[in-house]
């Protein structure tokens, strides 16, 4: 049965950032060089083509963009200079908004307006909360202790009930990316006992990133590995050690001395990624999404309110600190209930899931008849 | 027999011939053949020092026959005639064996035997070069004016370039009008010149050139004669007009191609789907400047489908060359003309070869053409799409770079219709007296080392009449034409090689069998004598007539009867 193609896809992607996938003429350059496509997840030339010839359906159900960690080797082995690797960067933008169930994301890719707008929003709207609960109940002028403007104990509840609703929203559109790519294909669904095997797999690619060490420029992978592990000691320190944290006015270096580590990773990588989009000093960082600005600011400023917020306490002046922590908390929270359900930051789930899932895909493939699979392979190579 | 004193050389061709052949026994054992005065073996006979051996040999030993054992006579023969020659013998006393191709190549697992067939084969050239006689090459005049046949591209350029080197052509043309499948084209791949351009200079050069006459609706009736003396009839689309006979040295054949007939292929629907078109078609379409369905309204998706009757097996194997390019001019130009078409491009391989391609396929790429591949020896299927499809029609195709089978959306589809040689291509060919090919393209002396010249001297082809090709390559081959002649026309006389048949006219009994025989339409009838004779500049020797000659009235000059025994008796020897 043919398959009807979506003439409009392309120009769809476009507003992804995908602009020169036209130009590919099928060399296989780019899947030649790439040292993570093999025969089962071939890009970035399989994408490209189905995205070419707007095969929706395939493009929902393949792995292979997260598959890619983006140094961007392709691109510039590309003889046309179609941009393989931000082709694959925008496809999981695409993505993206394709497994949110909302359809926020798919508004925020498309228009930075709405996305700096629902920021804005959402800002305001936390601010003015938390105000509302600093001036009712406690003093502006004390930063930390039970009659604190904005005490350890309120902010933590506050922060566990917005992790749930995040870890909710993620939840869900992680599961609507199974069904997609893995759940709906008998071909891939794979066993049950293949789920539980492959479990490990989940952690080991969170923390480590191992197959991005694999790739072409070592040096991103160890910026990108700083900056997650910055970003993770910060958020254990806040969800788990939030009042010893806000203690003041000494310095509780047990617990501090890690927040200091984490602020100086979190603000060299930051600096490091502003920096390299600015000058294009890499291939990856050529071409900037307004969401990847967006995502960067975002982190640059909540850091930066963090860690003024911290000075001013410890130097004394408890107002400044509290009006510093209000601005930070009026940045954080947009940040974080808006980039990692619906952008950016969304990777932080599917990329993980996408290295288990694609195990499972090729326990699966591995399972199947072998004439099923040589024609399959059969059709590919063709 | 007088004594003779005949000089031997047997080459050792490097190791070519000398690895399998031994060629000093060679040397050794024809030393001592009566009238052999000289034998010698060399490493290269056909280098400097080589030919100076014999040139010596022939001054200082007063030699009258020589042998050369060596390559083959495709090879050096002429060398070793033209050593002959400043020797101060005749060149035609000069006889080579073949020890090269025909023995050490195809031997050389046996050195004995390959040693034992080199020497019979020198043997063989020895007792036949004592019967060879004297041959002087004759001359003939060169009638300076030339007939071109078709009034394209090519023949225009060949046309004007023989003019304006001063010298009188005669321009026929079938249609009434100069340009040919060109003027029927608007841009042209990848530099996006006019054609309408292109041909008006050619056109208007043409008629300022004064000794060019052009004669249209006409065709050749007859051509009869030689290099340098052909006699040429044309006659007038216009019965009641006379036919003109002209006198001309060359002629070039330059009859151009006829398009695909896209009927052919069913699966397309040309001809009953209304907006399924031909590439002619929508050449036609942009000259007029709108590109419109016959509905009448501007086309949302358009696909052109590449290879029509090309790289097929059903209809034509070869590639036509010039589609490609073309399609992806159409591309660019819908997209130039309508930038929110969605226009597909189904093509088996891009051939983008050449200046300038490559960089206007990626330009075809920029403006955001798909291009999908089907392949070879498969068809897309071009389909009436449902009302509620949003399209005309729908083309199926097996998508090879993707493995899937997939549905477009068209609302124009443009058939790159490929070229075939003209319906009346053999009839040109039998005027002329060329070969075609298994297609019906003209066949060229040596495709690669002499592409405008044919197997019949004085006849040259240029353009699409040999094979498809682009512009630039029918005005090179057109203008390589008129230099082969220009180049024969500047000697004056034209020189025929002294090996010819000959008739005896004391024995022709006239029954005209070598008349339909021969291949090159050499032999004519003399009807006050009742006599066939030979036309030597057109006879290539090849001995047809003398083998069929029932009155033994034939004689092949250096190929009698006499040294052909010889010959073959020096074998046995």
């Amino acid at each position: 049965m043919a398959i009807r193609v979506n003439p409009k896809l392309i120009g769809e992607l476009k507003r992804y950032g995908a602009e020169d996938v036209h130009n590919c003429y099928h060399c296989g350059n780019c899947s030649a060089v790439c040292t993570h496509a093999d025969d089962v997840f071939v890009f970035p030339r399989r994408p490209m083509r189905f995205l070419q010839m707007g095969l929706e359906k395939r493009i929902e159900g393949i792995l292979d963009p997260w598959l890619c960690y983006y140094c961007g080797q392709c691109s510039s082995q590309c003889p046309r200079g179609a941009e393989p690797g931000e082709t694959m960067m925008s496809l999981r933008r695409w993505l993206t908004s394709r497994y949110d169930f909302t359809g926020i994301s798919k508004l925020f890719y498309q228009s930075w307006k709405a996305e700096i707008a629902a920021i804005l929003i959402v800002a305001l709207l936390t601010a003015s909360g938390f105000l509302w609960y600093g001036v009712s109940h406690g003093d502006i002028q004390t930063y930390d202790g039970p009659s604190a403007f904005l005490p350890s104990s309120m902010v933590h509840i506050f922060d566990w009930a917005m992790a749930s609703v995040l870890v909710l929203l993620l939840g869900i559109n992680s599961i609507r990316m199974w069904w997609l790519t893995t759940g709906s294909n008998e071909k891939t669904r794979g066993p049950w006992w293949a789920y539980l095997k492959c479990l490990y797999l989940l952690p080991l690619h969170f923390f480590t990133q191992k197959r991005y060490g694999k790739c072409e420029t070592r040096r991103s992978w160890l910026i990108h590995l700083a900056l997650m592990l910055s970003y993770v000691t910060m958020l254990v320190l806040i969800m788990f050690f939030l009042r010893l944290l806000q203690d003041g006015p000494g310095i509780r270096w047990a617990v501090h001395s890690f927040g200091y580590l984490a602020s100086a990773g979190l603000l060299f990588t930051i600096g490091y990624a502003v920096y390299g989009r600015i000058r294009k000093t890499e291939v990856h960082l050529n071409h900037s999404h307004e969401s990847d600005w967006i995502f960067l600011w975002m982190l640059l400023l909540v850091t930066a309110t963090g860690v003024l917020q911290h000075v001013l306490h410890r130097t004394g002046t408890g107002m400044a600190a509290n009006v510093a922590y209000l601005i930070h908390l009026a940045l954080v929270v947009p940040m974080l209930t808006l980039e990692v359900p619906f952008s950016k930051w969304s990777h932080l789930a599917y990329r993980p899931l996408a290295m288990y899932l694609g195990d499972i895909h090729r326990i699966a493939l591995a399972r199947r008849p072998q004439a099923a699979r040589a024609m399959e392979s059969l059709k590919m190579a063709s | 027999m007088a004594q003779l004193k005949i000089g031997v050389y047997v080459c050792n061709c490097g190791t070519n011939i000398a690895h399998t052949v031994d060629a000093d026994s060679i040397v050794e054992t024809v030393w001592k053949i009566p009238d052999v005065t000289i034998a010698r073996s060399y490493r290269y006979m056909c280098s400097n020092p080589g030919q100076e051996m014999i040139i010596n040999d022939i001054q200082g030993l007063e030699l009258d026959r020589v042998v050369v054992a060596a390559c083959s006579p495709r090879m050096h023969e002429r060398t070793f005639r033209n050593a002959c020659k400043s020797g101060g013998i005749n060149p035609y006393l000069f006889e080579m064996a073949n020890i090269r191709e025909q023995c050490s190549w195809v031997h050389s697992a046996d050195r004995l035997s390959a040693t034992a067939k080199a020497l019979a084969l020198t043997k063989a050239a020895i007792s036949r070069v004592r019967c060879h006689e004297p041959l002087d090459p004759l001359t003939a005049e060169m009638c300076p004016s030339t007939l071109v046949l078709g009034a394209g591209i090519a023949g225009m350029t060949a046309a004007l370039e023989l003019a304006l080197a001063g010298h009188p052509v005669c321009l026929v043309e079938k249609t009434d009008r100069l340009g040919g499948n060109l003027a029927r084209l608007d841009l042209t791949a990848p530099y996006l010149y006019s054609a309408r351009d292109v041909l008006q200079e050619r056109m208007v050069r043409i008629r300022q050139t004064e000794n060019i006459s052009v004669l249209l609706n006409s065709q050749l009736k007859s051509l009869t004669g030689f290099i340098g003396n052909f006699t040429a009839t044309i006659a007038n689309g216009n019965p009641s007009a006379d036919e003109k006979v002209l006198h001309v040295g060359n002629v070039v054949v330059a009859t151009g191609y006829k398009e695909f007939d896209a009927a052919r292929i069913t699966h397309y629907g040309y001809g009953k789907l209304p907006d399924v078109i031909t590439s002619f078609e929508f050449e036609r379409m942009l000259r007029t400047g709108r590109i419109l369905t016959k509905a009448g309204k501007e086309p949302r998706y358009a696909a052109i489908i590449h290879c029509v009757g090309s790289r097929n097996k059903e209809f034509h194997g070869y590639c036509s060359r010039v589609c490609c390019m073309t399609a992806l001019k159409y591309a660019q130009e819908i997209k130039g003309a309508i930038p929110e078409c969605y226009v597909s491009d189904l093509y088996i391989d891009m051939h983008a070869f050449g200046k300038g391609c490559e960089d206007f396929y990626k330009k075809s790429s920029e403006v955001k053409t798909l291009f999908l591949m089907y392949g070879k020896n498969e068809r897309p299927v071009i389909r009436k799409a449902e009302p509620g499809d949003d399209c005309e029609m729908l083309i199926e195709i097996d998508e090879k770079l993707s493995g899937e089978r997939i549905e477009i959306p068209a609302d124009l589809v443009i058939l790159m219709v490929g070229m075939e040689a003209r319906e009346d291509s053999g009839e040109v060919a039998r005027l002329v007296n060329i070969s075609q090919d298994k297609d019906g393209w003209f066949m060229e002396s040596h495709p690669k080392l002499d592409p405008v010249a044919t197997t019949t001297e004085g006849i040259y082809i240029a353009g699409t009449c040999v094979a498809p090709k682009d512009i630039p390559d029918s005005v090179a081959q057109a203008r390589a034409a008129a230099g082969r002649i220009l180049g024969r026309i500047a000697k004056g006389k034209i020189e025929i090689d002294g090996v010819f048949a000959e008739v005896n006219e004391d024995r022709c009994s006239g029954c005209r069998m070598c008349n339909e025989l021969c291949p090159y339409s050499a032999i004519e009838f003399d009807e006050t004598k009742k006599r066939s004779h030979v036309i030597a500049a057109a006879c290539k020797a090849c001995g047809c007539c003398v083998a069929a000659c029932p009155s033994g009235a034939i004689k092949g000059r250096h190929f009698t009867d006499q040294q052909i025994y010889a010959q073959i008796e020096g074998v046995l020897a």
